[in-house]
């Protein structure tokens, strides 16, 4: 009984120090680092560095002037004497710096980003982490995912260990590792994974930083596994976003769960995603998607469906709204088949099997004159039209 | 003893219940620091000074960050324009404003040494804390790192200075842009996405450890990757001036280095140059008789893609990296001939 105070006092200042000592952080960061030492030394043979020679198509942008134009001297009659207009890229001009590839198997096969070879190079090389170099022949393609496959003649390559996506957790660690600055080691940005599922679930999200420093490269868990190819894309996934490079916005194209997809590009075939043709009525909240209008000689035009029709299921899926249907369409590529079930104006309703295509060249025409058109010409340029 | 021990009970209670208002009512107060990275950014920050200085110019901020590396008071930033004769003040990390003597500049690195004039120097109340120097650095990439630094100017007088945290991104060693302009800097760097703003220049980059590694700079743009890049410049190159300048007292104007003498090397490999604006890639033309290139193997259409580590992407390359070498000198010349790369050595000759 005498005790009891005692032991009273001792536990009060347990509890005591406890709250004061708050939540302790179990992993400090030099823990963290021999695992990612690990995890690094474990992917790190399988990146390897994608060189590029040649090739002729300019990127988009660049409307600018490097050097000063030449202003006419005086002021010009009747008006205030012009200014000069600003340097420097508007656009962007892609670097030309090497980026990375990851082996994709023992016998050759190397998956590297579409932004390597956005210049159409004549001559693609590889350069192993040993330090062998091969040239490597272009193969297929995947524009939706912004990755390309190449193949070289070599054997017994390391081949890393793929993660599942669909069993990635929002907020695990993930690194992105690369190999343009060309040392022995790659190069490595931290960050975790923000999101998965983005792009039509072709791509998971990450903070670490992603640029052309490290496109093509491997994002990787703590355990070593690859999760996915570090990809230039916007949330569109058209096309490189130069806004986006070292933002903390990085989307890495996830590999393991397009087995069937690698198969075909591995034959050369270039993928795109698949394109229906359809325009919704906005106004329609749901059940089902109603079209406003319907691109003459698209698919879904082939396939009897018109404008006012309402779209009730995909594939089997109930379709809720509208943006819900774009979101099952954008998961598919061209090629694809869909069945559709479609309720007509009159409430008749009907199945079809609609055959994606890829988006026609003409509408890609249509929006990059309206892209065009949103930038606003500079001064000098509304002169000369 | 009853009555005691109730005492010391309620004491050590109410000494908990104080200790936890404290912390709520002083919330400027510190709590003390727990994981290790805590425990070295407060060991560090007393080495890091704010440094302020004039300017007339709008794209340059007239403040940065300083470490100090002497007892004398040494304390070494990024030779900005900031950085003037009886024009630049440094704050301690206590509040304290000292003004400063200006050294002459590295050129090399593009850091200056500045030192706490004698009057201020005597009137401090506790010794300065200097960083030392690592000359050799064993990171590899990968390394948590934290960078410090008065970025955006957001710590006035005794408030701290900026932590961020990130990891060694690569030691490079590549072409480097500022706005527009190349940076003839040749030594290595140690690029890291800890973010590096203005006003984070001239701070430190440290490890977990609290091991001093690299000095911040400004932000470059990579000529490889044409995109922006955080680096430090690393400690190992530093050493020299920073011991020249404390050895010396007023270290002298640096001399300058002996300008390199250019000789032509002798090859006999003509490339299918056209000398439009954009080169094209260095596939040759045709090898001279009896020449080094000759001597290699090389044919007509086989392209060139590496000498030595040096990527070969077009003939301006080509010609720009020859300018590296001397008569006599061996380098190993990797070429792509039909679809095989082949390597081989060339030992260029002099110009008859």
């Amino acid at each position: 009984m005498r005790l009891l105070p005692l032991v009273m006092s001792v536990t009060t200042l347990a509890v005591g120090l406890a709250a004061q000592g708050g939540s302790s952080i179990r992993y400090g960061f030099l823990e963290l680092q021999d695992t990612l030492y690990n995890a690094m030394d474990k992917v790190a043979p399988s990146t390897v560095t994608v060189q590029t020679f040649g090739g002729t198509r300019k990127v988009e942008g660049g409307k600018r002037p490097l050097t000063p134009p030449k202003m006419p001297k005086g002021t010009p009659p009747g008006g205030k004497k012009k200014k000069p207009p600003p340097l420097g890229m508007k656009g962007f001009l892609q670097s030309q710096g090497a980026t990375t590839g990851i082996i994709l198997s023992e016998d050759g096969w190397i998956i590297v980003s579409k932004f390597a070879l956005n210049y159409d190079p004549t001559t693609i090389l590889i350069t192993l982490h040993d330090g062998r170099t091969f040239n490597a022949v272009r193969k297929g393609e995947d524009i939706s995912r912004q990755i390309a496959l190449v193949k070289i003649e070599a054997e017994g390559l390391p081949v890393p260990k793929f993660a599942d996506p669909n069993k990635v957790k929002v907020g695990q660690w993930a690194f992105v590792l690369g190999r343009t600055f060309g040392a022995k080691d790659p190069s490595v940005h931290m960050g975790v994974v923000s999101a998965t599922r983005r792009v039509f679930g072709r791509a998971l999200q990450t903070d670490a930083y992603t640029s052309p420093a490290n496109y093509g490269g491997p994002l990787i868990d703590i355990e070593g596994r690859v999760l996915g190819i570090s990809v230039p894309m916007d949330a569109s996934g058209r096309k490189a976003n130069v806004g986006l490079y070292d933002s903390g916005i990085g989307f890495a194209a996830s590999i393991a769960d397009i087995q069937p997809l690698i198969e075909r590009m591995k034959k050369g075939e270039v993928l795109h995603r698949g394109f229906l043709g359809i325009g919704f009525d906005m106004s329609h909240l749901g059940p089902g998607a109603k079209l406003k209008t319907v691109i003459e000689k698209s698919a879904a035009y082939k396939a009897g469906i018109r404008k006012s029709y309402t779209v009730l299921s995909i594939d089997g899926t109930k379709v809720l709204n509208n943006f819900h249907l774009q979101m099952l369409v954008g998961i598919k590529m061209a090629g694809d088949p869909v069945h559709l079930k479609v309720r007509k104006r009159n409430k008749e309703e009907f199945g079809v099997t609609v055959f994606l295509t890829k988006v026609p060249d003409a509408q890609m025409a249509a929006k990059k004159k309206a892209e065009a058109a949103a930038d606003e010409p500079l001064p000098w340029e509304k002169d000369r039209k | 003893m009853r009555l005691l021990i109730t005492f010391t009970a309620s004491v050590v209670i109410a000494g908990v219940l104080v200790g936890q208002d404290r912390e709520t009512f002083y919330a400027f107060n510190d709590r003390a620091p727990k994981t290790k990275l805590e425990k070295t950014i407060s060991k560090v920050l007393p080495s890091i000074v704010k440094v302020h200085g004039a300017s007339g110019l709008k794209t340059i901020q007239s403040y940065s960050t300083g470490i100090i590396v002497s007892k004398q008071g040494h304390i070494l930033t990024l030779d900005l324009i900031l950085v003037q004769v009886d024009r630049t003040k440094i704050v301690l990390h206590d509040g304290t404003v000292c003004e400063v003597d200006v050294y002459p500049a590295e050129e090399k690195c593009g850091v200056r040494m500045l030192k706490i004039k004698d009057g201020d120097f005597k009137k401090l109340k506790k010794p300065l804390v200097p960083m030392s120097i690592s000359k050799k650095q064993k990171h590899r990439n990968g390394t948590f790192v934290v960078s410090l630094g008065n970025c955006f100017r957001l710590a006035e007088f005794s408030e701290k200075v900026s932590a961020t945290l990130g990891v060694i991104v690569s030691r490079m060693n590549t072409g480097l842009r500022y706005r527009l302009m190349d940076v003839d800097y040749g030594g290595e760097l140690i690029v890291t996405d800890a973010p590096n703003n203005p006003g984070h220049y001239g701070g430190g980059l440290f490890t977990i450890r609290g091991e001093w590694i690299g000095l911040n700079t400004k932000i470059v743009e990579s000529t490889e990757t044409n995109s922006q890049v955080s680096a430090a410049i690393p400690t190992s190159e530093l050493a020299a001036y920073v011991e020249r300048c404390i050895k010396k007292g007023r270290a002298g104007a640096v001399e300058p280095e002996d300008e390199v003498v250019v000789v032509p090397v002798h090859h006999g490999i003509k490339l299918f140059d056209h000398g439009r604006r954009v080169s094209p890639p260095a596939y040759v033309e045709r090898v001279k008789r009896g020449s080094p290139g000759r001597k290699v193997g090389l044919k007509p259409d086989d392209l060139i893609v590496k000498i030595d580590r040096h990527t070969i992407r077009t003939c301006k390359d080509f010609r720009r990296i020859l300018k590296l070498y001397k008569p006599g000198q061996t380098v190993q010349v990797t070429f792509k001939r039909g679809t095989k790369i082949k390597q081989s050595n060339m030992t260029f000759e002099e110009v008859k």
